[in-house]
């Protein structure tokens, strides 16, 4: 365990930018969602255009099935032109109050960090 | 759409990898990762066997997303519900994964017990009132004997009913707790463990 969080500690750049990317998924998944109802891989295309939260492509669909656990999606199958149904997610209530308020959060949370950043990338100081 | 042997493959092996779900949401997943894959690919006019291999490949290999359904639906689930029962089954699955899983079901195991033997002594009070309540002695405390009646005087008397029904939902309510902070934790460090690996 120790020897976990030793590794944790000197983590590269690459390994943070990848948590971060992956904390934040859950919220661009369910941003994705906030105009209309899509399937797996239009939130997919979503992802990719808009936020450059690049990642193994199966790794959405397990998160889009807790969402669904915790009731802040619901889902149906829709019989397409492609031959085969394809499994459609809209924003529940819940999953509204949800981006919402996880919205805030990040606006709050983005505007404070950039205050503390903008020293360092204006390369002033020292 | 035509299938091919490597898709089948793949989604058999998909689904081996995710026989500890409940069979209607394996089902419900596989159906799913294959529209996605037959989506993919009809993307490409005349699809070859390369062109299936990058389309699995992307989407990543059965072992990782069945992980990663387990780590998302399995422990989430636990985790938000407090329903004694599924906890226990999740936290059985997990036992088979390490020396603190075990702990921790056993754990969970005397909680549930004890709240559960209070629930009982709380039904069986209306019916033996001699031998269910709280008997204080010189030897100590009792709460049930049978066919005879414990030592000392019953000092609660049909207060008993709902003091044992109060102190057994607390221990549920508490072990639950306990399991939820447990499975949080660990399943966290389980995630970094894995990503880390990855």
């Amino acid at each position: 365990m120790a020897l976990l969080r030793k590794e944790l500690k000197s983590e590269p750049p690459e390994k943070w930018e990848a948590q971060l990317r992956k904390g934040c998924l859950d919220l661009a998944i369910l941003a994705c969602l906030w105009e209309k109802r899509l399937y797996g891989l239009e939130i997919l295309r979503g992802l990719e255009q808009d936020s450059s939260l690049v990642l193994a492509e199966g790794t959405v669909y397990p998160i889009l099935a807790r969402l669904k656990e915790e009731s802040l999606l619901q889902s149906e199958w829709v019989e397409a032109d492609a031959g085969h149904p394809r499994k459609y997610y809209w924003l529940t209530a819940a999953g509204r109050q949800r981006v919402i308020s996880m919205a805030h959060v990040w606006n709050g949370f983005a505007a404070n960090l950039n205050n503390l950043l903008k020293p360092v990338l204006n390369g002033k100081g020292r | 759409m035509t299938s091919n042997p490597m898709i089948e493959s793949y989604f058999a092996a998909l689904s081996t990898q995710l026989s500890d779900l409940p069979q209607p949401k394996r089902e419900e997943v596989v159906r799913e990762l294959r529209a996605h894959v037959f989506d993919r690919l009809e993307q490409i006019a005349q699809p070859t066997d390369d062109d299936c291999r990058t389309v699995l490949r992307a989407l990543g290999t059965p072992q990782e997303i069945a992980r990663q359904y387990r780590v998302e639906l399995l422990l989430s689930r636990s985790a938000w519900r407090i329903s004694p029962w599924r906890v226990l089954r999740t936290l059985f699955r997990w036992t088979l994964t390490g020396i603190q899983g075990y702990l921790v079901f056993i754990m969970a195991l005397l909680g549930y017990t004890v709240a559960a033997s209070l629930y009982v002594t709380a039904l069986l009070k209306p019916f033996f009132p001699h031998n269910v309540g709280l008997f204080v002695s010189h030897e100590g405390i009792t709460l049930t004997r049978f066919p005879v009646p414990p030592m000392g005087t019953e000092v609660l008397g049909m207060y008993y009913i709902p003091l044992a029904v109060f102190f057994g939902y607390l221990f549920t309510f508490v072990t639950t707790l306990a399991i939820r902070f447990v499975i949080r934790r660990f399943g966290k460090l389980k995630q970094r463990v894995a990503a880390a690996s990855a």
